[in-house]
């Protein structure tokens, strides 16, 4: 918990300055000196919030986001035209050290795993058949698999987890010659064989 | 050419502009000003240590927490920033832009003279509030220059992509306008439907307008300046562009329009001496220890009986109970956080867009404007930078703060490197002026779309450009109605007219006067 330290440092200096906060300059408190950024976008506690549609960090996997980041990092993910959300993403990572990505996935393994709302509604019968085809790397529950690098669907967004389809589909994410998982994923996704069957597997997804 | 107007829809339109002098005389309404002009006069019912949270520290807030606090109302804001203000920000020597994945600390010279406006920069005359709360506060003011006639005009299509004069570009096309429309008057006299006398002072007003000789054409104006002489020796006109030339310039629309009052934009504006901030610490120093910083908001929850924000210090969770509420979290990251409101209350909450907005400033190593005639105002450039402002203040001192670009759209700046916005806006500029890159030291960059905490501009509520649904209309009431009588949602968020302070203000006022209501309504 080192960043603690330096914040209390920090307030304490801000009390004493307060009483010349209009001489000059900004207040006393020193703007962020880590890049502990994420609950912005990604929500208090990392929950997701859907109208920046950044997805739930909260009970992603410590191997996931360590390996999302740094594709973000390295532009082997965000950098596609056509991946809006991706491209939004990728400016925020660019500049992580390897010790600010160690940070970030500690202080996301805080907090606590809360499943998402369910937005999505199609076919579920369809999609559990459809599903199958998932499972062999994400788990029956969609638990996720470490050791095939295949993360939880699981609990996350739904609204999430439409896009990555639709972007794997398109290949909008996972084109990128150093995507390995990605563009397994470009593959896989094909076996969905339209938006419909998208809609219906990630309705699948949301009754595990 | 389909889309002219033919002479027969001519003679229609003046005709029906020739109607509406009955609307004016009716309504007699020429002394009257938009509803901003008033001041609003608040008489909140004293009250001893009702607790209040403000989730927030936008100007919406800080107008709530000092109206509150001076009615003796025990308020506590809590804002997830380091700093206070939101989108009243002012950058200068030390100041942190606490842009996400582009952190940037300003190292211009530590003069009080050199400061960037980031956000809200200008003040209207009419934003009567804003005014009386620089007023009350002493927060000492000074015109802003928003419109130079010397300032440049550029488009890489028009006159070889040199620069012309903002006085060249508007002097000839108020000429081209003038004498077009005092043809069509001419020819149509007899059948139109003004009197005799109307078509004259309305031809005498083109004439005017236009700078035209007594054929009623336009060949050149010396408001343009003169082409050569002047104070010694007469002054010779200039050479008249060509209105073909004229209107290879693609952003004359915002070269013709700077100075609109009504709307907000004019000849005459505003700014605090020394930066926008000085509003944001008036409050701030006022309010003291009220405000807690690096306090983000986690969850809110309205009570039967009050309202209970969780927020995080120091990396610990703590709970503020309050008996009422009044939050300026932007609506796209209050999705973001835990809370109860009712569904239909969310739904509208959800429904409100984040607008984009860039701004781009450096530090000056001489005032090389001023070497142009150049003391303020607008250059206009057909390029995503759109914008440079010269700073009206100091004016012959050493250096001075220039405004780079300024893109209410945001073009595509929010992605792009700290490297490549900065070679962009000296790319664009040195069309303007040749040695502008020599002259910029330090530039400093602001995508409010990626800010921490505020990730938008202005909130945009309208899908349609036409102008607000009914059911936009409806959400906006359902915002405007505090949650339970506890939770006040406030800032330009729940104003029909978002991007001003003056609005933001207007809001707070808004929920004051509810609360005011529902306190004094309360059994002893
Ligand atoms: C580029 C630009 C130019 C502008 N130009 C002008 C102008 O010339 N004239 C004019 O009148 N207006 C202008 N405006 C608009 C004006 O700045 C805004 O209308 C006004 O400042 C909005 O105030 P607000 O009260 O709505 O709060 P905001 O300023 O939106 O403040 C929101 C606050 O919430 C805080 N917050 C966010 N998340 C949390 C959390 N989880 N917990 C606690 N706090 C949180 C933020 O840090 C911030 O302090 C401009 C704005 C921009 C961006």
């Amino acid at each position: 918990m080192k960043k603690f330290v330096t914040a209390t440092t920090l307030i304490l200096s801000a009390l004493c300055s307060m009483a010349s906060l209009a001489a000059e300059g900004d207040v006393g408190v020193a703007a962020a000196m880590d890049d502990r950024y994420c609950t912005t976008c990604h929500g208090a506690e990392g929950i997701g919030n859907i109208a920046i549609e950044a997805p739930r960090l909260a009970g992603m996997e410590a191997w996931y986001l360590k390996r999302q980041l740094e594709n973000f990092r390295a532009g082997i993910r965000g950098t596609h035209g056509e991946d809006i959300q991706g491209i939004a993403m990728r400016p925020m990572a660019a500049k992580l050290s390897d010790e600010s990505i160690a940070d970030i996935v500690d202080w996301v393994g805080d907090w606590e795993y809360v499943a998402a709302e369910a937005t999505v509604e199609g076919n579920v019968r369809q999609g559990r058949t459809a599903f199958q085809a998932c499972a062999a790397c994400h788990g029956a529950n969609a638990q996720g698999n470490e050791a095939l690098g295949a993360p939880a669907l699981a609990g996350q967004n739904d609204w999430y987890l439409l896009t990555q389809l639709r972007n794997f589909r398109a290949g909008f994410r996972g084109s990128h010659q150093e995507d390995t998982f990605g563009s397994q994923m470009v593959t896989m996704s094909k076996t969905l064989t339209d938006d419909q069957a998208v809609i219906n597997v990630v309705s699948y997804i949301n009754t595990l | 050419m389909t889309n002219s107007v033919s002479r027969r829809e001519f003679l229609n339109l003046l005709g029906a502009y020739g109607g509406t002098s009955a609307v004016l005389q009716a309504g007699a309404a020429l002394g009257f000003m938009p509803s901003s002009s008033q001041a609003a006069e608040i008489a909140l019912q004293a009250n001893s240590g009702k607790k209040v949270a403000i989730l927030g520290t936008g100007i919406s807030a800080l107008t709530t927490a000092w109206e509150l606090t001076k009615a003796g109302y025990d308020c506590t804001l809590l804002e997830a920033s380091h700093r206070p203000g939101g989108r009243m920000f002012t950058v200068r020597s030390g100041t942190v832009i606490d842009e996400i994945g582009n952190y940037q600390r300003c190292e211009w010279d530590n003069d009080p003279h050199l400061y960037f406006n980031a956000g809200a920069a200008r003040i209207p005359s009419i934003h009567s509030n804003v005014l009386k709360y620089c007023k009350e506060l002493e927060v000492e003011l000074q015109v802003f220059v928003n419109e130079s006639k010397t300032a440049w005009v550029q488009d890489d299509a028009m006159n070889g992509g040199k620069p012309v004069r903002n006085t060249d570009y508007s002097s000839s096309m108020q000429g081209f306008i003038s004498e077009m429309l005092s043809k069509a008057l001419g020819d149509s006299q007899l059948d139109s439907s003004l009197t005799e006398s109307e078509s004259e002072t309305l031809l005498g007003m083109l004439r005017r307008f236009g700078d035209l000789n007594e054929d009623m054409l336009y060949k050149g104006s010396t408001r343009a300046g003169y082409g050569s002489g002047g104070f010694l020796d007469h002054g010779t006109k200039k050479d008249v562009v060509a209105l073909r030339d004229l209107l290879k310039a693609r952003n004359g629309g915002s070269v013709m329009v700077t100075t609109q009052e009504g709307t907000g934009s004019g000849p005459l504006l505003m700014q605090p001496v020394g930066g926008m901030d000085r509003i944001i610490y008036a409050f701030a120093n006022r309010l003291g220890d009220r405000i807690k910083f690096r306090a983000p908001v986690t969850e809110v929850m309205v009570k039967d009986d009050g309202v209970e924000v969780a927020y995080e210090q120091n990396g610990v969770t703590e709970v503020l109970k309050a008996d009422y509420c009044f939050n300026c979290i932007p609506s796209h990251l209050m999705s973001g956080i835990p809370n109860n409101f009712p569904d239909d209350y969310s739904e509208a909450l959800n429904y409100i867009r984040r607008g984009r907005a860039y701004k781009a400033a450096f530090q000056a190593k001489e005032r090389f404007w001023e070497k142009e005639n150049i003391y303020g105002g607008i250059t206009w450039v057909n390029a995503p930078i759109q914008q440079i402002w010269y700073p009206p203040h100091n004016i012959h001192g050493k250096k001075g703060v220039v405004l780079a670009a300024y893109n209410f759209g945001g073009a595509n700046y929010t992605e792009m490197s700290q490297q490549d916005r900065i070679e962009d806006l000296l790319k664009h500029g040195e069309k303007v002026h040749p040695n502008y890159r020599e002259m910029a030291q330090k530039p400093m960059t602001i995508a409010w779309h990626r800010m921490n905490h505020m990730l938008g501009c202005a909130p945009r509520w309208a899908r349609d450009r036409g102008g607000w649904s009914d059911k936009e209309e409806q959400m906006y009431e359902t915002l405007r109605q505090p949650v339970n009588g506890r939770h006040y949602l406030i800032g330009d968020q729940s104003t029909q007219h978002s991007a001003w302070m003056e609005s933001a203000i207007q809001s707070a006022h808004y929920a004051l006067a509810d609360l005011d209501q529902r306190v004094r309504s309360e059994p002893v």
